[in-house]
């Protein structure tokens, strides 16, 4: 990369050992290891500003790299074999810029909880992406083209980054969504059709909020805020959702030890 | 990239950071005429909603005004109090007016927008500055040097920031420092500067350069440097900006010329002190970093000049430039397509025309060329340098296993000392559910010390309900002696208290006969009442008197005297007459239709079987108290009548029944079916009572599905409750039941992994890898597994290997198999081997030995599995029906050669006990990675292969014998998994060596895998000579166990006829060495072998089910990983000598 990388992301282990970069120098680039050397495999140029994120789509759809850009666009790159890659483009997904792009888990439509095994199943392919038009956006592919579903407005600045929360087996789905103007939301959506969205405001911060991430587990929330703190975040029975932790500076969590330190 | 345009001649203000949305306020400029030379004015309004894609800007209001304007600026004044919801737009008007509108007003289309006017300046204002520390402050400039500091909350009477500069001239700009609140600075297009202090009510430094030529059309301060500012310059022949330190005023600190002509407008980014806009008469507007004079990026504008430039204070990367060719510009600075926009007009048209594709695909017409694509400046760069906005400060990421990764850029005191600034990457561990992990550590201790007993009484003791406190009882008896009496004890049933309760009332009943002079019916009744205590027992606990009892002796009591024997017409002479006519089948009868029960019984048991059974039919069907049915049953043994029907309020009672006549092959059953009554027809309370039935039925799965049902089993501390009973259960049935411990139902698996994956999410990786259920194909699970093992840094074949290795490697463990423990030591793996399979350049150690001075000793492993992945190569032949008794033969090398690439593996150390749901022996899993194209550096003397658990096993001699024992620092080989039957294996590059036949080759070896479980038919063996030679002795008083069994295998070998049994025998045969082993090394305990001593002697007695009531009952007193491994075995030898007879 000739520019600053802004974000790395891990394909599933089932494709092997590949890592995908963006960077403000406009690309994306995918990597692989082969006996123990990073090899560039895929270099994408089709962005014309920045790349601000990159997201694998879950391992059931083979390999899918989402990426946002300061251009406005999201690509979406699927490998097709024999080292080639499909290439749709999304333009002016957000105007003046998408800065993070995150994929909802793969659920099969009619059954959100057990699926029938054997056939293939027919996923539908969802993902969420929050740009400085303020908007979370989700986008949903309908007969191999990529349509805007749901246009999510609550945040009054840029949204800087949007977590789709991973699939515990409920029928509901979960979108963390953090912006500039200190807010985070959380996103809720309990029927399958995925039409009907409503916010839950987290918290409001004093200071930009630049990062929300979901436990495993979908139960927990951590929120890296301007102020250098980290927060985490859990959803009481009654539905509020309550700080259990700062954690500052590494040594912080709960009941957190600082494992390893290492240069950035 | 431009966002937005509108058609006006117009200066312009955007709406301060705090307003959303973003609004753009344009006023008709009063120093350029538009193209209409249109003298009205106006004040307008507009939205920038990005959302729309398209180039017009939304118009929201538009307020027709009576002046035109020199500057527009939108402070936030009042903003915070809600008191101007949109702040206040203040405008320098021509004839020397401040005016203050109301925004918000405009935008409601009020009539009335103007909060105050004021026309206090001399000519027109053309400078205007909000004090960004104290909003409602507003500096103002116009002609004649005239500064006024405005109070928006006191807006008559102006301040003066001290004495006028000298000579008079215009003031073109105002800017209040971005640091300190009271410091302002003024400039001409003289091309002076003053800075004031508002404290000292005068100007502190005047900023002047030499030559005289700055015509400053610009002034700004540094974002975050207090003393540093920039001064542009509109004169043609210095096109520059200057950027002074107050502290060193004697000349610029720098000076940047990028412009070729005079510059018009600046404006410094406050998002990112790196970003200067700048706007000049060569109609370029550049953006460079101020700090460095480098130009970072320039915008792609028409041929236009620009008069004004602005920031968007809200969106850091959006800016608005308004020209002389009346047009007000929208762009952003991070670059983008024009394509796109044009892509869109080109979308638009097509869906006009219905046409294809407009979405997505990026190429919608194709056919269609647009014309501007051709150009270069069709692609935009974005900044050189990345804006500061952009950058993310912090950051935190979940990963697997709890882990938190976090990092954070310490905020920079001074700019450009960030990059010395160490970034730090920090890895936490998030741990929120501590007493769940608490109570996980506490189940797993449990299972490794098998401390189950404790275990349950410690839960017994904690337990906060009934229910609780009996569940764990329940458990616990399960490993405890005589279970099913300690059930009844747990269901309220004590034999002796019970014991001593019927003798106290058969006491009170005695007195009371004697009162009633029938004394002498006492000792018979005590008799009569032992031979029936069970009937008795039952009648008693059910509240029931002895009435039955009573009646008998009591008719038996006056039997002992003489008697007259009636034969009169009625039923008693009758009844005299049948049984002095031996017609017993009538007397009873006669007995019954007068209702004389007990007299009926007494005849029919006089009179045989069958009529004794048919008369307690009778009697049952006569009898309607409540005991019958109970009755009924002890009697008919039927207790699924019971079970089944029973009142479900009486569940206890039934179980009860159960627990004490049930034969051990119905036990479980009944107990299930009581359990699935209580289920499915019971109410919530009785629900759960189901898990009691459950427990002592060992149903795991079932216990499992109707806990989930009755409890919340959301929480991990709910699923916790769960999985300590299952585990518990689970070790309970596999002592006590001959079940496979790897089977696990669907339920009980999905609640393993739910458990399994709450476990790693807290962070104990290793833990939830023991709870995850090792036999499944149920794909999240194996992704979970395969998941942990990564977590643990190992992959997932190799990890359990791995484990083993290096939890065994510090010191062999006397329980070690077939010589686990020296092989370590011994193994002397071919190192190029290693290079050319591994994937982790992790052994390293040991690499530099020198093969040939290693012993060599390598296994020849069983290559045959029935997963097929090691299928022998060609030319190898399985001699899969060789006797057991073929000596070992010494094998030619080619032959060997041929073998060992097939399958020859270093042997590997058996698993440790403590992945206590999984099988003790080696599991495939570990099988497949072992190098299967191991290469002997050393000849081995007899490759010997051992198809089917009952070939022979190689025996082979170290050519010197364990010199390097111990070689420190050595890994076993295992570490590293190798596809099998991958290539590299050289025959030829084998060590020529004499094949030395080890003294006792001639015997085949009877070592088997250690503790493989029964049942499965694939056994690993494997031999060791280096084996033979250490082993100890088996102490001579133990020795006897060792020719038993022995004797006993051969005896049985010898009556066997089928094949099978043969072949279970040998195999038993070979496996009990493990038993000898643990006698050598002297590691069982005491009860243990005295429990196989007197097995020995009552196989010596030929008492083989005596062998089997001893075996049991050492199975279930003893520590299940210290007998696992041929417990089982003496199973199937005593089993078969009892079978056959011998």
């Amino acid at each position: 990369h000739e520019g600053p990388v802004w974000q790395v992301a891990w394909a599933h282990p089932m494709y092997g050992n590949i890592l995908a970069s963006c960077s403000y120098d406009r690309k994306v680039i995918v990597w692989k290891e082969e006996s123990g050397t990073w090899e560039k495999t895929y270099e994408y140029t089709g962005h014309d500003s920045s790349v601000n994120s990159v997201c694998w789509a879950p391992h059931d759809y083979g390999l899918i790299l989402a990426c946002g850009s300061s251009d406005g666009a999201i690509s979406l790159l699927s490998y097709t074999g024999d080292g080639q890659w499909e290439v749709k483009k999304i333009s002016n997904a957000h105007t003046i810029g998408c800065n993070a792009v995150s994929w909802a888990p793969a659920v099969v439509p009619g059954s959100l909880i057990e699926q029938p095994s054997g056939q293939k199943p027919n996923y539908i392919k969802r993902f969420a992406s929050g740009g400085c038009d303020n908007l979370v956006k989700i986008w949903k592919e309908e007969d191999g083209q990529w349509k805007e579903e749901q246009k999510l407005e609550a945040h009054s600045d840029w949204v800087r980054d949007v977590a789709w929360a991973p699939s515990i087996g409920l029928p509901t789905s979960t979108i963390a969504s953090c912006s500039q103007d200190g807010r985070v939301f959380i996103w809720s959506c309990d029927d399958a059709s995925g039409n009907s969205w409503s916010p839950k405001l987290l918290h409001k911060f004093n200071d930009v909020v630049w990062h929300v991430s979901w436990s495993i587990t979908a139960n927990i929330l951590a929120v890296s805020g301007g102020d250098n703190k980290v927060t985490l975040w859990k959803e009481s029975v009654d539905g509020l959702w309550a700080c259990i932790s700062d954690v500052n500076k590494g040594q912080g969590g709960v009941s957190a030890a600082a494992e390893g330190q290492q240069r950035q | 990239m431009k966002l937005k345009e509108v058609d006006r001649t117009a200066m312009q203000a955007w709406s301060p950071a705090q307003q959303h949305p973003i609004y753009l306020a344009t006023g008709t400029s009063a120093q350029q005429l538009d193209a209409t030379f249109s003298t009205s004015a106006s004040l307008e309004i507009f939205e920038l909603d990005l959302a729309d894609p398209s180039l017009d800007m939304k118009s929201c209001a538009t307020f027709s005004s009576s002046h035109r304007y020199h500057k527009l600026l939108w402070g936030p004044h009042s903003m915070a109090s809600a008191e101007r919801v949109s702040g206040v737009l203040l405008a320098g008007g021509e004839n020397g007016s401040v005016i203050l509108y109301d925004p918000a007003k405009i935008i409601a289309g009020d009539k009335e927008v103007i909060l105050a006017q004021k026309d206090k300046h001399t000519g027109p204002v053309r400078a205007l500055d909000v004090n960004m520390f104290q909003t409602n402050l507003v500096a103002s400039g116009a002609n004649e040097s005239e500064i006024y500091i405005w109070d928006l909350n006191n807006f008559a009477t102006p301040m003066t920031p001290g004495a006028k500069t000298q000579p008079l001239e215009d003031v073109s700009c105002l800017a209040w420092n971005r640091q300190v609140q009271h410091i302002l600075a003024s400039a001409s297009p003289s091309g002076r500067a003053t800075v004031w202090d508002l404290r000292k009510n005068e100007p502190i430094i005047k900023v002047s350069d030499h030559n005289n030529r700055m015509h400053c059309s610009g002034l700004a301060w540094h974002p975050d440097v207090a003393t540093q500012m920039v001064l542009a310059s509109e004169d043609d022949r210095l096109p520059v900006i200057q950027m002074w330190d107050l502290r060193f005023a004697s000349s610029p600190l720098r000076v940047l010329e990028s412009h070729t002509r005079g510059v018009l407008a600046i404006a410094w980014s406050m998002a990112d002190s790196e970003l200067l806009l700048s706007c000049g008469k060569d109609a370029k507007i550049l953006c460079s970093n101020p700090n460095t004079g480098e130009v970072l990026y320039e915008l792609p504008t028409n041929t236009q000049w620009c008069f004004d430039i602005q920031w968007c204070p809200r969106n850091p990367s959006v800016l608005s430039a308004a020209s002389f060719d009346g047009r007000i510009s929208v762009y952003s600075i991070m670059g983008g397509s024009m394509d796109g926009l044009r892509q869109k007009q080109a979308d638009q048209l097509s869906s006009s025309f219905g046409n294809l594709d407009p979405f997505g695909t990026g190429q919608p017409l194709p056919p269609l060329q647009l014309p501007q694509q051709a150009a270069p400046q069709s692609m935009v760069l974005p900044l050189k340098k990345p804006p500061k906005w952009i950058r993310r400060p912090v950051g935190a990421s979940f990963s697997f296993g709890g882990k938190l990764v976090t990092f954070e850029n310490p905020k920079a005191q001074q700019p450009g000392l960030e990059q010395q600034q160490c970034h730090l990457v920090y890895v936490s561990q998030v741990v929120t559910e501590k007493e769940f992990l608490a109570r996980s550590n506490q189940l797993q201790e449990a299972v490794q010390s098998e401390g189950f007993v404790s275990y349950c009484q410690e839960k017994v003791d904690m337990a906060q309900t009934d229910f609780e406190k009996n569940v764990w009882a329940f458990l616990k008896v399960n490993f405890e002696e005589d279970s099913r009496g300690k059930y009844l004890e747990l269901l309220g049933y004590r034999k002796d208290e019970l014991k001593k309760k019927i003798s106290s009332t058969l006491k009170k009943n005695l007195l009371a006969d004697g009162d009633l002079g029938e004394a002498p019916a006492g000792s018979d009744e005590a008799v009569l009442n032992d031979g029936d205590k069970g009937l008795a027992t039952e009648e008693q606990l059910l509240g029931e008197g002895l009435k039955d009892h009573k009646k008998e002796t009591e008719d038996l009591g006056p039997a002992k005297k003489t008697f007259n024997i009636s034969v009169s017409g009625d039923v008693d002479g009758l009844l005299s007459q049948a049984l002095l006519t031996g017609d017993f089948e009538g007397a009873v009868e006669l007995c019954l239709y007068d209702n004389r029960m007990a007299d009926a019984i007494i005849l029919a048991i006089a009179g045989g079987r069958d009529l004794l059974a048919r008369t307690q039919r009778k009697y049952f069907a006569q009898m309607q108290s409540k005991i019958t049915r109970l009755i009924t049953a002890v009697v008919m043994k039927n207790w699924k009548e019971i079970v089944q029907s029973c009142d479900l309020q009486n569940w206890r009672e039934a179980l009860a029944a159960v627990l004490t006549y049930a034969r051990p092959d119905e036990f479980a059953a009944l107990c299930d079916l009581l359990g699935s009554r209580l289920e499915s027809e019971g109410d919530s309370l009785l629900q759960t009572q189901a898990c009691l039935c459950y427990i002592c039925a060992g149903n795991v799965e079932k216990l499992v599905a109707c806990w989930t049902k009755a409890q919340d089993g959301n929480s991990p501390l709910a699923l916790q409750d769960l999985i300590e009973k299952v585990v518990i259960l689970r070790r309970a049935v596999q002592l006590t039941q001959a079940v496979d411990p790897n089977a696990v139902g669907a339920l009980l698996a999905e609640k393993m992994s739910q458990y399994a994956n709450l476990l790693a999410a807290q962070g104990s990786i290793a833990a939830a890898l023991t709870f995850l259920p090792a036999n499944t194909n149920q794909p999240n699970i194996v992704l979970l597994r395969d998941r942990l093992c990564r977590a643990q840094e190992e992959l997932p074949g190799a990890q359990q290997p791995l484990k083993a290795a290096t939890e065994r490697q510090p010191v062999p463990k006397g329980r070690a198999g077939p010589g686990a423990g020296q092989l370590q030591g011994t193994q002397p793996p071919a190192q190029q081997y290693y290079q050319q399979v591994r994937i982790a350049p992790t052994v390293t150690t040991w690499s530099n030995k020198t093969p040939t001075a290693l012993p060599s000793h390598p296994s020849a492993g069983c290559p045959s599995d029935t997963q097929g992945d090691n299928p022998p190569p060609a030319g190898f032949i399985v001699p899969a029906a060789l006797s057991p008794a073929v000596p070992a033969q010494q094998a030619p090398a080619s032959g060997y050669s041929l073998y060992s690439q097939a399958g020859a593996r270093p042997a590997y150390p058996q698993r440790p006990q403590n992945g206590w749901n999984d099988p003790p022996a080696l599991n495939r899993a570990a099988k497949k990675k072992v190098p299967d194209n191991f290469q002997p550096p050393v000849p081995i003397t007899s490759p010997i292969m051992n198809p089917l658990a009952d070939a022979q096993c190689p025996l082979q001699q170290p050519a010197a014998p364990a010199p390097l024992l111990g070689t420190p620092g050595f890994q076993p080989p295992q570490l590293l998994p190798g596809p099998p039957g991958q290539g590299g294996f050289s025959p030829a590059a084998q060590p020529p060596g004499p094949c030395i036949l080890p003294p006792a080759a001639s015997k085949p070896s009877t070592e088997g895998a250690p503790g493989a479980p029964i049942g499965n038919a694939i056994q690993h063996v494997q031999a060791l000579p280096t084996e033979k030679i250490t082993k100890k002795p088996i102490p001579e008083e133990h020795l006897v166990l060792k020719t038993t069994f022995e004797a006993l295998i051969q005896r049985c070998l010898l009556s066997a006829s089928d094949p099978q049994t043969k072949r279970k025998l040998d195999d038993a045969n070979k496996r009990l060495e493990f038993l000898y082993d643990k006698l050598r090394e002297q590691t069982l305990s005491p009860a243990i072998l005295s429990g196989l001593h007197s097995m020995v002697k009552s196989i010596e007695g030929r008492n083989y089910q005596e062998g089997l009531n001893i075996h049991t009952h050492i199975v279930s007193t003893s520590n299940f990983s210290e007998t696992s491994a041929f417990m089982p075995v003496l199973k199937v030898v005593l089993t078969q000598a009892n079978k056959l007879g011998v």
